[in-house]
């Protein structure tokens, strides 16, 4: 049964935060095969980057939010809070890396821009992405290393499991 | 200057610049320093101490905090504020044990 006393104030985070990983990697994938792609359906690999780089970008911001409230918590039960704040430092960069892509990708909407333009705002984009996937990674790693070495936001049982009986 | 060289310019100045700051690992002992910014919603504030080093600390739930000898609330901590801090280490987390409001 789904229990109520799971969702901590530092679960949210864990809840939010792979929706930006999956949705931004793909993006950046997607936008790539946009560029080396030569059919037709160029334009479509297009705009599934561009639905994914939004739809990235929005869960990165909210993980960001979520992120903040689980440090005031979790800052204070680990060993090396350095980790977190490194984690805490790539996080905001990436985000502010793809939020700079999506407003470049917005620009391009602009149908009047010179098609020399419209090319060095496309090749941006695409940079600022790739760029964002390494901290990205980087980002991951960093939570990975919070939770997994150091018990970030993990329940921690009694020795004898005297609460699941 | 080419565009592509002011986009790779600009993002790397972007990426240098827009990083948060660092936050340094001291010894336990006693410090000095200015209050650089505090976080009333974590109860956690940034010291700069008088070497230079940016120190990042959560209140707990035994952390004094005091001016001229009295227990003061949280709300009287202000950035710009020269506080003591006695801190204790504990792996690389800093457990601030008092902190003195100065002046």
């Amino acid at each position: 049964m789904f229990d109520i006393g799971f969702v901590r104030t530092e679960v949210w985070h864990a809840l939010s935060v792979h929706f930006p990983v999956a949705l931004l990697f793909f993006s950046t994938l997607t936008m790539f095969t946009s560029f080396v792609i030569k059919s037709d359906s160029k334009q479509s690999w297009r705009s599934a980057a561009s639905g994914l780089l939004y739809a990235g970008t929005i869960a990165a911001w909210i993980s960001i939010y979520t992120g903040n409230l689980a440090d005031g918590i979790v800052s204070r039960k680990i060993c090396d809070p350095t980790i977190l704040k490194d984690h805490e430092i790539a996080a905001q960069t990436m985000t502010y890396l793809f939020t700079g892509a999506v407003v470049l990708n917005l620009i391009l909407m602009f149908e009047a821009l010179k098609s020399r333009l419209r090319l060095i705002l496309s090749f941006a984009i695409l940079l600022l992405m790739m760029v964002g996937s390494s901290y990205l990674v980087y980002t991951g790693h960093m939570g990975a290393s919070l939770v997994y070495q150091q018990g970030a936001g993990v329940y921690k049982h009694s020795v004898d499991c005297d609460e699941y009986k | 200057m080419k565009p592509y060289k002011i986009i790779v310019t600009a993002l790397a100045f972007f990426v240098l610049t827009s990083c948060g700051e660092k936050t340094d690992v001291v010894e336990s002992g006693v410090y000095q320093g200015i209050v650089h910014e505090v976080e009333a919603d974590k109860s956690e504030i940034y010291v700069k101490t008088d070497d230079g080093k940016l120190l990042e600390l959560y209140f707990t739930e035994t952390t004094t905090l005091t001016k001229d000898g009295q227990t003061v609330s949280f709300n009287e901590l202000a950035e710009g504020k020269k506080v003591e801090v006695e801190v204790k280490k504990e792996g690389k987390r800093l457990d601030p044990v008092s902190v003195k409001i100065l002046e």
